[in-house]
C-alpha cells in the first residue's frame, strides 16, 4: 500500500481510539488527504469553551513535507491571520519534522492558543492589540470565541448581552463603542470608522495619544 | 582571453595580431574549475581539518559546512569548546541526551531505554556508517541503531543482534511493520526504515536543494555524513526506489555541497549558465573594494546550453551563437559583459533606464513646458491658445511665444522670430536639455543592444553568403572564414559601444571625457564601417577586394576595441575617472561636474 495513505489511516485511527486528547479528525470530500481537524479551546485562556476546526490538506510528499494548516474557525490571536485564518507556526514551515503527526500538529496549534508569540505575528493588527492593552485583546478573543467557535461569552454579562449573541462589529474590532459612535456621528460611515480605528489601534492608552483630526484625515482619504 | 587566441590561430594567414601571452589591462587573471577540481579543493580543506582537530573527514565536513569553510574560526573555535562546536554543527548528539521524543514504535521504546552514556561522540560511529557502504554490513547497521548496546562500541555492536530486536519493527514515520524492513539510523539513534530516509532525503535535496540532511525526529539536530547520504541513495536504498532517481538525487547533492562550498568562498563563483556546473576561480577579484577598479570579465570555459539543439562544434554560424561561451561578469550579475564600465555604474544606469526611458520619451514627444513655470503640459485638443492651468500664463503652443504678442492673428501662428517666441524656445530647451542628454545616451545605448540581438539574422545571413562565396568564387571554406570573424568581431564590439554610453553619461565632464568619447567616436566609427560592408551586396569580381577590405576593417576594429578596453581600464586602475554623481566606491562628484 502507498506508504503516504498508510500513514493517513494509520493517524485518523490513532486519533480515533485517543480519547484524552480530545482531537479529532474527520475526512473532507471522502479523501484521506483533505481533513478537518478540531479541538476545544485551551483552559485559561481567552478561547475556552470554544470549539476550533482545522483545514488540514496532506500534501503529496507527506511526511517528508509539512502538512498544510489552517483554521477554519476565525481565531483572534496574534500568530493567526483574522481574515484567512493563515497559521504562523514554525513547525508548519521549516521546523517540520517527519515525525510529527496531525494530532501531534493540532495539540501544537492548540498550545499556540495558550502562548501567543506576538514578536512573530501573523496579523498585525491583532498582534499590536495584543502588546498595547492585554485586558482588551482579551475581551475581544473571548468575543470572537464566543460569536465563532461557540463559546461560553462573557463573564461580565452586564451590557453586551442585552443585544444577545447578535454580532456586534464594535466589539469585534475590540474597539470602544463610544469612540465609533463620535466618529459615526460627525457623519462617517460605520464600517469605515471602525476599519480606520482598528488599523490605528485605538484601544486604551492609545486613545490620548492619537489625535481626533489624525484619525478624520485617515478616514477621509478614499 | 586564451580562447580567442587558439581560434586567432586557424586564421593566421589572415590576421596577424599581435596576441602575445601577456594579460591586457582589461583583462583578469582567473581560472575555471570543473567540479571535480572544487571537489578535490574540498577535500584538501577537510583533510586539513582532519588532521588538525584529530577528527573523521565526514565530520570535518560537516563542522566546515556549518562554519562556512572559514578554517581559522573552527579550529578557534573548536579548540574553545570542541563539544559545543561538534554539536552545532549536527555532527554529534547532546551529551546530557534527554531521551529521545517518546514515539509510538516498541522499538525505539526500547532503545530510549538505553543508557544515555552510550550514545557516542562522533568519531567511532561515524566510522559505523561510513563502514556502512557495502551492502552486507546492513544488519550490522540496524545493531547499530536499535539494539541497546548498539552504540556502545564498533566492536561490541558487531555482534549479531537480531535476537534482541523486539518482534515487529514499525517504522514510526509511515507505520509499516513488515518484516523485511530495513532499519537506519544517525547516531542519535532516532530509527526510521530505509525506505523513509531514501524518501525524506530525496525530497529534501531534490524539492529543497538543501545539502543539509538532519535527523527525521523533531528536536534532533544530527545531520547525516555524506557516507550515510551515499548510502542511503544507493546500496540501503530499498527494492522498490528507482535507481536512476536516486543516481540524480546523489549528483545533485554533491552538487549542492560543491555549491556550499563555493558560496562561502569570495574567490569562486559558479558558473550561473543553465545546467553548467563549472566553478571560476578569480582572486584579483574577490571582495568589494576592488570591484571599482577591474571588470572581471570571466569564462568557465564552456559552451553552449545542454539540452539545446547546439552544434557543439561550432563549426556552422548558428552553431556558433548557440554554443557560445559561458561568460559572466565575476563582480556582479547585471550582465556578461559590461565592459568597459564597472559594476555599479552599469547598475545604476540599468536602474535608470528600467525607471525612467519610457516615461522620458513619452513627456519627450507629448509635452511641453510652459515658458514662465516649467510645468510639463500635455495639448489633448483645442486651440493652440494656451493658458498654464498653474500660473495662468497664456501662450501659443506652436511658437510657445506670449499670446499677447500674437495681435490679431488669432488661432494661427506664422510667427517665428519674434523676440518674445525666441526666449520662450530657449527657455523650454534649457529645460528640455537634461531629458534631451539623459535620451541621447539611452538612444544609442538601446541602439546597440538591438543590434546585437538581431546578430543572430545577421549570422544566419552571413552563413548564406559565406557558402554563395564559395559557389561563385574558388575561395576555399577556410578563406571565407573572414565574413564569420568579421561579425563576432562587430557583435563584440557592439557590446563594448553600448557600455561606453552608460559609461559616458556618468561621467564628469573634462578632458577625460572628452578624450573617451573621441575612443568611443573612433570605434562607433570603425564598427559601423564595417558592418555596412558586411551588409553589402556580393557581386563576383568584388570578391577579392571586399575580401581584402573587411580582413582590413575587422583588424582595425578590434584595435579600436582594444583601445577603448585598454584605455578605460588603466584609468580605473589609475583612478582617473570622475563621475558626475555618487558611485558605490568612489569619490564624491566635484561641485561642478555635478548634471541634474
Amino acid at each position: 500500500m502507498d506508504a503516504r495513505l498508510r500513514r493517513v489511516n494509520k493517524e485518523i485511527a490513532d486519533c480515533k481510539n485517543d480519547k484524552t486528547s480530545n482531537i479529532s479528525l474527520e475526512l473532507v470530500d471522502n479523501s484521506p488527504f483533505h481533513l478537518k481537524g478540531s479541538f476545544p479551546g485551551p483552559e485559561d485562556t481567552p478561547y475556552q469553551g470554544g470549539h476550533f476546526e482545522v483545514d488540514i490538506i496532506i500534501p503529496d510528499s507527506y511526511p517528508f513535507q509539512p502538512v498544510k494548516m489552517k483554521f477554519i474557525t476565525k481565531v483572534y490571536h496574534p500568530n493567526v491571520s483574522s481574515a484567512s485564518g493563515a497559521i504562523c507556526l514554525d513547525i508548519l514551515k521549516d521546523a517540520w519534522s517527519p515525525v510529527l503527526t496531525l494530532k501531534s500538529t493540532l495539540i501544537s496549534l492548540q498550545s499556540l492558543l495558550c502562548s501567543p508569540e506576538p514578536n512573530d505575528p501573523q496579523d498585525a493588527e491583532v498582534a499590536k492589540h495584543y502588546t498595547t492593552s492585554k485586558g482588551s485583546f482579551d475581551e475581544t478573543a473571548r468575543y470572537w470565541t464566543q460569536i465563532y467557535a461557540g463559546g461560553p461569552g462573557p463573564k461580565d454579562v452586564k451590557e453586551s448581552r442585552v443585544s444577545g449573541a447578535a454580532r456586534d462589529d464594535v466589539a469585534i474590532a475590540g474597539l470602544e463603542k463610544a469612540h465609533v459612535d463620535q466618529f459615526e456621528g460627525i457623519g462617517f460611515p460605520r464600517n469605515k470608522v471602525i476599519d480606520v480605528l482598528r488599523r490605528l489601534n485605538y484601544r486604551g492608552a492609545n486613545v490620548a495619544q492619537i489625535s481626533e483630526d489624525r484619525i478624520v484625515e485617515e478616514l477621509l482619504k478614499p | 582571453m586564451d580562447d580567442d587566441d587558439m581560434e586567432m590561430d586557424d586564421y593566421n594567414d589572415d590576421f596577424k595580431l599581435n596576441t602575445g601571452p601577456k594579460r591586457k589591462s582589461y583583462e583578469v587573471d582567473y581560472s575555471s574549475l570543473s567540479q571535480t577540481s572544487v571537489e578535490k579543493s574540498m577535500r584538501e580543506d577537510v583533510d586539513h581539518i582532519c588532521g588538525i582537530l584529530g577528527v573523521e573527514s565526514p565530520v570535518a565536513a560537516l563542522l566546515l559546512r556549518h562554519q562556512a569553510w572559514n578554517k581559522e574560526r573552527l579550529i578557534e573555535k573548536y579548540m574553545e569548546t570542541p563539544t559545543t562546536v561538534l554539536v552545532e554543527s549536527g555532527a554529534t548528539v547532546p551529551e546530557p541526551v534527554a531521551a529521545p521524543t517518546p514515539v509510538r514504535s516498541h522499538s525505539v521504546d526500547k532503545s530510549t531505554a538505553s543508557p544515555s552514556s552510550s550514545r557516542r561522540a562522533t568519531r567511532s560511529s561515524s566510522k559505523l556508517l561510513s563502514s556502512l557502504t557495502s551492502p552486507t554490513r546492513l544488519s550490522f547497521q540496524k545493531s547499530n541503531s536499535i539494539s541497546p548496546s548498539g552504540t556502545a562500541s564498533p566492536s561490541k555492536s558487531r555482534k549479531d543482534t537480531k535476537s534482541e530486536e523486539p518482534e515487529s519493527f514499525v517504522c514510526p514515520i509511515c507505520f509499516d511493520d513488515s518484516p523485511d524492513l530495513k532499519q537506519l539510523a544517525l547516531d542519535c539513534g532516532h530509527v526510521a526504515c530505509s525506505g523513509c530516509w531514501n524518501a525524506y532525503t530525496t525530497s529534501k535535496i531534490r524539492d529543497e536543494a538543501e545539502h543539509s540532511i538532519r535527523c527525521m525526529t523533531e528536536g534532533c539536530a544530527l545531520v547525516a555524513s555524506d557516507d550515510f547520504v551515499r548510502n542511503i541513495l544507493s546500496d540501503a536504498a530499498p527494492a522498490g526506489t528507482d535507481v536512476h532517481e536516486n543516481a540524480v538525487a546523489w549528483s545533485r547533492f554533491q552538487e549542492l555541497l560543491v555549491r556550499n562550498f563555493v558560496a562561502a568562498n569570495q574567490k569562486l563563483k559558479f558558473c550561473p549558465y543553465p545546467g553548467c556546473t563549472n566553478t571560476v576561480s578569480c582572486p584579483s577579484a574577490a571582495g568589494k573594494s576592488v570591484i571599482t577598479s577591474i571588470v572581471p570579465t570571466v569564462s568557465c570555459g564552456a559552451r553552449g546550453i545542454p539540452g539545446s539543439s547546439s552544434d557543439k562544434a561550432g563549426s556552422s554560424s548558428s552553431g556558433v551563437l548557440q554554443a557560445r561561451e559561458h561568460v559572466f561578469c565575476f563582480g556582479c550579475t547585471i550582465e556578461s559583459d559590461h565592459r568597459p564600465v564597472v559594476c555599479a555604474v552599469a547598475k545604476l544606469w540599468l536602474q535608470k533606464c528600467e525607471d525612467d526611458s519610457e516615461t522620458a520619451n513619452w513627456i519627450k514627444s507629448n509635452t511641453k513646458e510652459c515658458s514662465q513655470c516649467q510645468s510639463t503640459i500635455e495639448k489633448n485638443g483645442g486651440c493652440n491658445h494656451m493658458t498654464c492651468k498653474k500660473c495662468k500664463y497664456e501662450f501659443c503652443w506652436v511658437c510657445m511665444g506670449p499670446w499677447s504678442e500674437h495681435g490679431t492673428a488669432w488661432y494661427s501662428c506664422n510667427r517665428y522670430d519674434e523676440k518674445g517666441s525666441i526666449d520662450a524656445r530657449d527657455a523650454q530647451s534649457r529645460s528640455r536639455a537634461s531629458l534631451e542628454r539623459y535620451l541621447h545616451y539611452y538612444n544609442r545605448w538601446a541602439n546597440h543592444e538591438q543590434s546585437a540581438k538581431l546578430s543572430v539574422e545577421l549570422y544566419a545571413k552571413t552563413e548564406k553568403k559565406m557558402e554563395d562565396m564559395q559557389i561563385t568564387s574558388e575561395l576555399t571554406w577556410i578563406e571565407v572564414q573572414f565574413m564569420k570573424k568579421a561579425v563576432e568581431e562587430v557583435e563584440k564590439c557592439r557590446m563594448t559601444l553600448k557600455w561606453t554610453y552608460a559609461m559616458a553619461y556618468y561621467l564628469a565632464r573634462g578632458n577625460e571625457k572628452d578624450l573617451f568619447e573621441d575612443n568611443q567616436r573612433d570605434l562607433e566609427k570603425a564598427v559601423e564601417d564595417l558592418s555596412e560592408l558586411l551588409e553589402s551586396p556580393i557581386e563576383t569580381e568584388n570578391i577579392p577586394t571586399l575580401r581584402q577590405k573587411v580582413t582590413d576593417k575587422t583588424v582595425y576594429v578590434q584595435k579600436r576595441n582594444e583601445i577603448v578596453l585598454e584605455d578605460t581600464a588603466t584609468g580605473f586602475q589609475d583612478g582617473r575617472w570622475r563621475w558626475n554623481i555618487t558611485v558605490d566606491g568612489f569619490e564624491d562628484p566635484l561641485e561642478d561636474s555635478k548634471v541634474d
